[in-house]
């Protein structure tokens, strides 16, 4: 097969602050014609400078040092800054990652489709009426199945669903026949169920119109069904290049092997078991239920149901997983937990005390603590780690030496070092970032924490050893986690019990093993047939689901 | 994904990061040295003056309307005192002023502005309630009507500026406090039991540094300006205390033969309020900061 692009000896650098960083060491890459390949690595890997390198859109203080793109033989590098432009769109297009802000809110959807067109005719000198722009448009959005095609034409960006806004994504890349499609991470920002729509919709664009495709990406379970060709990158460095089979079954390098590890396995021997905590219940739900008032000018808006009539209990001790794709209202239960918000009806109770009858004075809210999904939010960024750990002691009432002797404590229990102590949050990194949370959860002395996908904004290897922290520190402390995700893989391994949400109902629990191994409600076994694994064996263990159930909790998505 | 390389672990601490887009920034540092500069002038004006008698109400007619020469590198003014001299103690009056009016209302602003982003509900509806409606008197007639009812002084013009700048700081830091409110961080910190206090003077407020000494910065500038035309209006200071703007009113009926003595007051107000202009931009870029 030839290839169509050739990417030899790449060297791109970045001028910070008058601090010149290599970011790309000698990159080499091979997409053969009509091949899909991936490129994997973790964040600051470099993979993302490449895919712009290929594009032609670093920003200014990048350097290409040396090196060659050859596409279809010719080197784009060397191109004049007009050949450059007339390529994109028409011979290489990338989807974008986030399809919320790839969108100008004030915009129809219709708007910007046509401007492409009309923009990407003009460079390439060609003239196109109204009428005709239209006409393509309605096939390309044909094409990524959006069939209504007037009701998107004449959409707000807002008022498509995020899956629907990827679609169309998709479409804005493919207006103009592409040879190449560059995807930045796509569906990372949605559901599993619609990631999984998404994926298979690209296969389907890249095998149909014999598209070459770069897939960037750091999830290894969504490789394996859209790429047939890896390289992993690290520190700029391309660390292993193999086809997918050699690679997934024998990783050469220790990098490789590492990153297949830290990946929870859903299926199969590799997968740990927790035990079953059998203990008095610590929280308890009975028939809670939550409305949001919308806010009008006049009068009373709609109401719209956030939970319905939820009931579960968790054990002392447990680490109980509440599952659920994003707008499911698991945060909502949790918030009324924590006592954040009042349950609308129905009883709430914590550690044998009701929840939103009394006031909750500190001693309440500190029984209960949270370590949010984002780190670089959650910690004040003008404050230091040992004054964002002094806070809850000093308001415990501890005196000066003992908060100090406390937050050596502390640091020694999320391993990190003592000089930790006097460090801004900007200095630390993502996994560093998020065992301070921890501590700083761990300082109010709780009996419950409440996790917030305490690792969705972490690579995968930083993932295990904060789910390996968490855990020690559940066993040593004698915690309960309220673990709220999305990622069911990682809650196969690490919840005792697991309960799956599905627009603010509670429609299954149980402990994983049981609910994996045999899903009762229609809505978990959609749910889990779509997440991305990495062996056939799992794919063949995931429970079978028609198409039609699965469209039934997929409606929005598709138009 | 934002593009930074991990491989070197160089972490730059927030201040080098600062530093240096402020000092590649000529506009900025050029800012910064003019305003260093009106400062230690205004410190130093007794030794910097050729004749620091002529700040008072000193009167030497056999000189008076000199044109610029080497001894009096500006000229002289109606009854012969030296205008350079003025204009150096001139710069006294309008750091006084900038200190005086900034001194009170870049605190009560932020203090105002915190509470009603921070607190929701009816200390947020009166704050900014009460904010709008000083917004919406006009400057000159406010501060016309103190230095009628009150005498027009120097303390009085100060009066009547803060009782009306403060709403610029409390308008903004209202806005900046209420997305910090928001963050994760404080609730966290509320949850830790911290009280409110501590959230706004330690959580909040370390976060809205960097927005008050860029609009701060900028206001010297317009608190230079304004306090110019109360005096130019006569409701400033009084003679014969040397005051920037009340010169250049003073010059203006001798124009267009004697335009020395309006040129001398009249740069020196552009040039301080340039260089705080020029700080305040720089300021902003090195913060990353909208005002």
């Amino acid at each position: 097969m030839s290839s169509l692009l050739e990417i030899q000896d790449l060297n791109v650098s970045f001028r910070n602050y008058g601090i010149q960083s290599n970011v790309l060491k000698d990159v080499e890459l091979r997409i053969p014609e009509g091949g899909r390949v991936a490129l994997i690595g973790e964040t600051g890997s470099g993979k993302s400078v490449t895919s712009k390198t290929i594009l032609g859109t670093l920003p200014e203080n990048a350097i290409v040092e040396s090196g060659s793109i050859r596409f279809e033989g010719e080197d784009v590098l060397a191109l004049s800054q007009g050949k450059r432009e007339a390529m994109k769109g028409t011979a290489f297009s990338i989807i974008m990652q986030d399809p919320l802000s790839s969108f100008n809110p004030v915009f129809r959807i219709g708007r910007h489709l046509d401007d492409v067109l009309r923009f990407a005719d003009r460079r390439l000198g060609e003239s196109s009426s109204v009428a005709d722009r239209r006409r393509r448009i309605d096939r390309v959005l044909r094409q990524v199945q959006l069939s209504d095609t007037d009701r998107v034409f004449n959409a707000y960006p807002s008022q498509l669903s995020g899956g629907m806004r990827q679609r169309v994504l998709i479409g804005l890349a493919l207006l103009h026949q592409p040879r190449l499609l560059i995807a930045d991470e796509p569906g990372t920002a949605l559901d599993v169920t619609t990631q999984d729509e998404i994926m298979k919709l690209i296969n389907r664009l890249v095998s149909e119109n014999g598209l070459s495709l770069l897939m960037i990406t750091h999830n290894l379970g969504v490789v394996r069904k859209m790429a047939d060709d890896i390289y992993v990158m690290r520190h700029g460095e391309i660390v292993e290049h193999g086809s997918l089979t050699t690679l997934f079954k024998t990783p050469q390098q220790a990098y490789t092997r590492e990153l297949i590890a830290a990946i929870p396995p859903l299926y199969g021997p590799g997968v740990e078991d927790q035990e079953p905590v059998e203990t008095e219940p610590i929280i308890s739900l009975s028939n809670v239920s939550k409305s949001f008032q919308e806010k009008l000018l006049f009068g009373r808006g709609r109401s719209h149901l956030a939970v319905k009539d939820v009931s579960l209990s968790v054990g002392r001790g447990e680490i109980f997983g509440l599952a659920g794709e994003s707008g499911s209202g698991k945060t909502t239960v949790a918030r009324m937990i924590m006592g954040l918000i009042r349950a609308t009806s129905g009883k709430i109770a914590v550690d044998g005390d009701a929840v939103g009858e009394k006031g909750q004075g500190p001693d309440f809210r500190r029984l209960i603590q949270i370590v949010y999904q984002n780190p670089g939010t959650s910690l004040n960024p003008k404050r230091t780690v040992g004054q964002t750990l002094s806070v809850p002691l000093r308001f415990a009432g501890l005196s000066g030496s003992e908060v100090e002797k406390r937050i050596h404590e502390l640091l020694a229990h999320v391993e990190l070092a003592p000089h930790y102590i006097s460090k801004y949050p900007h200095e630390l990194s993502g996994g560093q970032k998020q065992r301070v949370a921890i501590a700083r959860a761990l300082a109010a002395d709780p009996k419950i924490i409440v996790l917030d996908e305490p690792t969705s904004a972490l690579d995968v290897s930083v993932q295990k050893n904060v789910i390996d922290l968490l855990q020690r520190l559940r066993d040593e402390l004698g915690l309960t986690f309220l673990f709220i995700s999305h990622d069911l893989s990682l809650m196969r391994n690490f919840c005792s019990r697991i309960a799956i949400m599905l627009r603010g109902e509670l429609v299954e629990t149980g402990e994983p093993r049981a609910v994996f191994a045999d899903p009762k409600h229609p809505y978990t076994r959609a749910l889990i047939a779509a997440v991305p694994v990495m062996s056939d064996e799992e794919d063949r263990l995931k429970p079978k689901t028609s198409l039609e159930e699965q469209r039934r909790y997929l409606a929005d998505t598709v138009a | 994904m934002s593009i930074t390389s991990n491989n070197e672990p160089q972490v730059l601490s927030a201040r080098y990061m600062a530093w240096y887009r402020f000092s590649r920034n000529p506009s900025a540092v050029a800012g910064g040295l003019i305003v260093i500069s009106v400062i230690f002038v205004a410190i130093f004006a007794p030794l910097l003056a050729p004749y620091p008698d002529d700040v008072g109400a000193a009167v030497n007619f056999r000189i008076r309307h000199m044109a610029p020469d080497g001894e009096h590198w500006m000229g002289t003014d109606k009854v012969g005192r030296d205008i350079l001299t003025r204009v150096i103690f001139g710069f006294r009056i309008s750091l006084l002023l900038v200190v005086g009016v900034l001194g009170f209302a870049v605190p009560i602003g932020t203090a105002l502005g915190m509470l009603a982003g921070y607190f929701s509900g009816m200390t947020e509806k009166v704050i900014t309630g009460f904010t709008n409606v000083m917004l919406a008197i006009p400057p000159l007639i406010m501060a016309l009507a103190i230095g009628n009812v009150l005498e027009p002084n120097l303390v009085n013009a100060m009066l009547a500026i803060t009782l009306l700048w403060w709403t610029w700081h409390a308008r903004l830091i209202y806005r900046v406090s209420k997305s910090i409110a928001t963050e994760d961080f404080v609730e966290a910190a509320r949850l830790a039991g911290a009280s409110h206090w501590h959230v706004l003077t330690r959580e909040i407020l370390p976060n809205c540094v960097s927005v008050i000494s860029v609009k701060t910065t900028l206001d010297a500038a317009f608190v230079i300006l304004f306090g110019a035309t109360l005096s130019f209006l006569g409701l400033g200071v009084k003679p014969p205390t040397p005051d920037l703007g009340s010169m250049v009113a003073d010059g203006r009926q001798f124009l267009p033969e004697m335009w020395w003595e309006v040129l001398g007051p009249g740069f020196a107000i552009f040039y301080a309020t340039l260089g705080f202009n020029l700080l305040g931009d720089g300021l902003r870029d090195m913060f990353d900061v909208e005002v």
